[in-house]
């Protein structure tokens, strides 16, 4: 059977490839992503709360759909970029100097969560605020400093 | 892993296994660069991955690229943890995806690299 299966390797090699890389090769990772989509989640967040509730009009009522949509669309978006972020970049190495990285990060992706399915405004700057110190350690471990900033 | 028997060999030649090349050195030292596997791209229609099961998955970001790697747990969220089986972090980093981007399960290993 080695002798049939290896001849078949041999001159009709498999087309399809299948990656076993350390992990994708692009190696780019930045807690900026995360931090934009935090930052329109917050920010559709206050524009939820500003509506009138009571405001029956069509207006009101169509913003207030797209306002959720996009809120929930860049909740789950911050939590996948943080996601990412924890399984792809960071290594035991890094967990050994920063032993809460396990507890921020699950911190992080439950706030995700929370801002995506509530309107809670409290939550949603939290996130920001644990998202800077997601931020400050992962420019600390590649020895940069890199200032915190928003867009807002 | 068991490598491919008759049975195995079968199931591909009526394309119910699919062949693939293995790059890259995170499932070392099971598979290393240019082992061919055989792999069931119908094995998760009915039954959802387990950990240990060998798999292969969209990348989590890169479109279109297809990784090989070991599911070691299922989070509470429907997220599967795949990591390679090679023991240097160096060469081997963890990744969460949905169910929908494990397409198969490895079933053997075709042959080794010559």
């Amino acid at each position: 059977m080695k002798i049939l299966t290896r001849t078949i390797k041999e001159y009709f090699p498999a087309q399809n490839t299948v990656s076993a890389h350390c992990d994708g090769p692009c190696g780019v990772y930045d807690p900026a992503s995360a931090r934009i989509a935090a930052e329109a989640a917050l920010s559709m967040t206050k524009k939820i709360l500003a509506l009138d509730p009571n405001d029956q009009n069509h207006a009101t009522v169509n913003s207030l759909s797209r306002f959720i949509s996009i809120k929930e669309e860049q909740a789950q978006l911050a939590k996948t970029e943080l996601l990412v972020l924890w399984t792809d970049y960071f290594k035991p190495p890094h967990l050994e100097q920063y032993p809460d990285l396990h507890d921020t990060f699950w911190k992080a992706a439950k706030l995700c969560s929370a801002i995506k399915v509530e309107i809670n405004l409290e939550k949603a700057e939290e996130l920001m605020k644990v998202i800077n110190k997601i931020h400050n350690i992962f420019w600390a471990t590649k020895g940069r400093e890199v200032p915190f900033y928003s867009a807002s | 892993m068991q490598v491919s028997n008759s049975k195995e060999i079968l199931l591909w030649l009526i394309r119910l296994r699919q062949r693939y090349r293995v790059t890259g050195a995170s499932m070392r030292p099971l598979l290393t660069d240019d082992d061919e596997v055989l792999v069931d791209l119908r094995a998760y229609r009915r039954q959802q991955p387990r950990s240990g099961d060998i798999v292969i998955a969209q990348h989590p970001t890169q479109v279109g690229l297809l990784i090989i790697k070991r599911v070691m747990g299922v989070h509470e969220e429907g997220l599967y943890h795949l990591q390679g089986d090679n023991s240097d972090p160096s060469q081997n980093s963890p990744s969460l995806v949905t169910a929908q981007r494990i397409k198969g399960r490895v079933t053997s290993l075709f042959t080794l690299a010559t």
